[in-house]
């Protein structure tokens, strides 16, 4: 286990920021922990990594107790920080160099380390610029360079994406699956539900300071009772149909929207073909007509009762 | 050093402050060079614009006017206190005596017996004063039988005394050149804290940002040593700026400098580069904000510099506004350079209290270090 982090309860005055947060992290894994903003993210990442002190629990890394000063284990770790944490009045190249020579003391393993790091995220070009002449995306990346200059085992990103163009956004993914194969072990902290279950091995929900659930994708989109959703839209009737859909065997419930009906189905076979049986017998013509499966904003739909993204 | 390393290499960054506060700083320095009269050590009469209202219109009073004609242009004028302040105010005179009807009865009662408005603005028109008190006294002196022999005073008024320096000690250094280094050392003061307030403020404001800070703490550099290393950046930028404005001064009166104490104003300068180092690190545990960080160096740097005796001489300032003032180390730098005859003992009160400073502005600046940090 690479990261072990048990009942962490972290307050602020009346608020709990973590109430009783429990997190696993196995090696070469990329965890990714999930939630709304406010729901705790950073303030986790911070707790394990002693930059925050914490009222109750226990955090090891890599087996060994983590504080301020188990600089053994630090030596490992890298920081992806929510914000660009960078120094203006240095260039792309110095700013790596810097934050890299916070752990590489060799000057020529970290000349090397530095260009390596470079050209892994982009900014050949651009190493001789001063951050405030690079885009938004260009900033994260730097951002991200500084933070894995040094090769560290165990990475945390939080929320790397953040305001960053769909080019640079993939950049940065694609570039996070590649330290993952390279042997790094990932914690990547997000509130994009596509990102999280495009590159986690496994994900923990969050809400309110509490790991609410843990598991792969499809362990967690298994918890819910919705199975398929189908999506349909009719050119008739008017009036709401809802009731009589609800009629069809194993729909769990409907709601509609913009006009057209969402009818989630619990397990169950043939649902589609109950639905076109369903519109034949009612002289129906539909519009739309389609099938989903259960996304994670539906697991966190069901376990919290609110939208993910609210 | 890393830490160090890039911490000079960020310094670098704001070369132009600094050089433009020093190139402002020397060009004034060269002109106040030139126009400095080493050869004045001592009190000079001026000749000054003079207004007289006469309503005594007297022998004693025309005494006192043909004296001060002597030396300095006399105007005549009405008595209308309004236009009097307007025509020292426009610098049409530099001085306004009021003579009253009953000059020769307050004259003879010892009563104060003229009325003098001078320009606040000119050392010089202080000599005025001395020189009616002069006047009086002496005619005082002659007075007998209630009448004033002003032949006599008009005679002993025209004696000179002459005053032979045989030997000059070790504490009289007090020459143009002395005072040149006392005024130019007092600037150093002014812009010390100027440029260490801004340019390690500014720098300091990109080393405490939360994000770069976590980012050093969480590193596998141990914090205290990253910390130690930006301090000693700090103090190598310090002593830096310090060395080359003393410098700046050598260069500027090379040829006069056998005749300074310069190791008073050498050390005075260090222990005070020292002291605002130490406040400097109080400010920056209290804002990174760079607009706050600018307004603290003008504001601190012109305020202590006004009130301490940068600007206008102690002697010129007001009691309250020196109580003031030693609350703040600029002031027991500028009575170091200002000390006419100076002794290891007469320095180190001064330099004590500087250093006393330095040590409360360390400890106040940890203290909000550590608030922080238990956050």
């Amino acid at each position: 286990m690479v990261i072990k982090a048990e009942n962490i309860v972290k307050k602020y005055k009346e608020l709990n920021a973590l109430d009783h947060f429990n997190m696993e992290v196995k090696e070469g894994e990329i965890l990714g922990l999930l939630g709304p903003n406010g729901c705790g993210k950073t303030t986790a990442i911070n707790c394990i990594l002693s930059l925050l002190k914490f009222d109750e629990g226990d955090i090891q890394i890599f087996g060994q107790k983590m504080t301020p000063t188990s600089y053994n284990i630090k030596k490992q770790i890298g920081l992806v920080p929510q914000e660009v944490a960078v120094f203006e009045n240095l260039t792309v190249e110095e700013n790596i160099d810097y934050f890299c020579g916070l752990y590489i003391e060799d000057k020529n393993i970290r000349r090397e380390y530095v260009k390596e790091v470079i050209d892994f995220v982009g900014l050949t070009e651009y190493k001789k610029f001063y951050p405030k002449k690079l885009s938004g995306g260009l900033k994260r990346r730097l951002n991200i360079a500084c933070g894995i200059s040094h090769k560290p085992k165990l990475i945390f990103l939080d929320e790397p994406t953040v305001a960053v163009d769909a080019q640079s956004r993939n950049f940065i993914l694609e570039g996070i699956k590649r330290l993952n194969k390279e042997g790094s072990t990932i914690i990547y902290t997000t509130h994009y539900l596509e990102e999280a279950e495009m590159l986690c091995d496994r994900i923990i929900i969050m809400d309110r300071g509490k790991s609410l659930v843990t598991g792969t994708v499809e362990e967690l989109k298994s918890i819910t009772s919705t199975r398929e959703k189908i999506i349909a839209g009719f050119e008739n009737p008017e009036e709401d149909i809802s009731d009589k859909i609800k009629s069809i065997p194993h729909v769990l419930d409907v709601g509609k929207a913009h006009g057209e009906y969402i009818i989630n189905f619990e397990n169950g076979t043939n649902n589609l073909s109950n639905l076109l049986d369903f519109i034949k017998d009612n002289d129906l013509t539909y519009t739309k007509l389609y099938s989903q499966l259960p996304s994670l904003n539906d697991v966190f739909l069901e376990l919290t009762g609110k939208e993910l993204r609210e | 050093m890393t830490v160090y390393r890039y911490f000079i290499k960020i310094t670098t960054r704001y070369k132009w402050i600094i050089l433009g506060y020093a190139a402002i700083f020397f060009l004034l320095s060269v002109i106040s060079s030139i126009n400095t009269k080493t050869k004045e050590t001592a009190f000079m009469e001026e000749s000054l614009n003079i207004g007289i209202v006469d309503d005594s219109k007297g022998s004693l009073s025309d005494g006192l006017i043909d004296y001060l004609g002597k030396n300095n242009t006399i105007v005549e004028m009405e008595n209308d206190i309004d236009y009097i302040k307007d025509q020292i105010f426009l610098e049409v005179v530099d001085a306004v005596i009021i003579i009253p009807q009953d000059f020769q009865s307050r004259v003879e009662n010892k009563e104060e017996s003229v009325e003098i408005f001078r320009d606040d603005r000119k050392m010089e028109s202080l000599q005025i004063e001395n020189q009616v008190n002069k006047f009086l006294v002496f005619s005082n002196a002659t007075r007998r039988d209630g009448k004033f022999d002003l032949a006599r005073v008009k005679d002993v008024l025209k004696e000179k005394v002459n005053v032979d320096v045989l030997k000059t000690g070790p504490t009289s250094k007090n020459s143009g050149t002395d005072a040149w280094f006392g005024i130019y050392f007092n600037f150093i003061g002014y812009i010390v804290i100027t440029i260490y307030i801004l340019v390690i403020g500014l720098i300091m404001a990109e080393f405490n940002d939360k994000n770069i800070r976590d980012r050093m703490r969480i590193s596998s550099k141990k914090f205290l040593k990253s910390n130690a290393e930006i301090y000693l950046g700090q103090i190598t930028l310090g002593m830096l700026i310090t060395t080359i404005f003393i410098l700046g001064g050598i260069i500027l009166k090379g040829k006069h400098i056998g005749e300074v104490d310069l190791s008073r104003y050498l050390i005075n300068a260090y222990v005070f580069s020292f002291a605002i180092l130490c406040f400097t690190f109080l400010i920056n545990n209290l804002t990174t904000s760079r607009f706050a960080i600018s307004g603290v160096s003008t504001v601190v740097s012109l305020g202590t510099a006004f009130v301490s005796g940068v600007f206008v001489p102690q002697e010129l300032l007001g009691e309250k506004v020196l109580a003031m003032a030693k609350f703040f180390p600029m002031y027991y730098y500028v009575r170091i350079n200002n000390m006419k005859a100076v002794s290891a003992m007469d320095m180190s009160y001064g330099l004590r209290m500087q250093l006393l400073f330095g040590a409360i502005f360390l400890l106040t600046g940890l203290g909000f270090s550590r608030a922080k940090q238990k956050i």
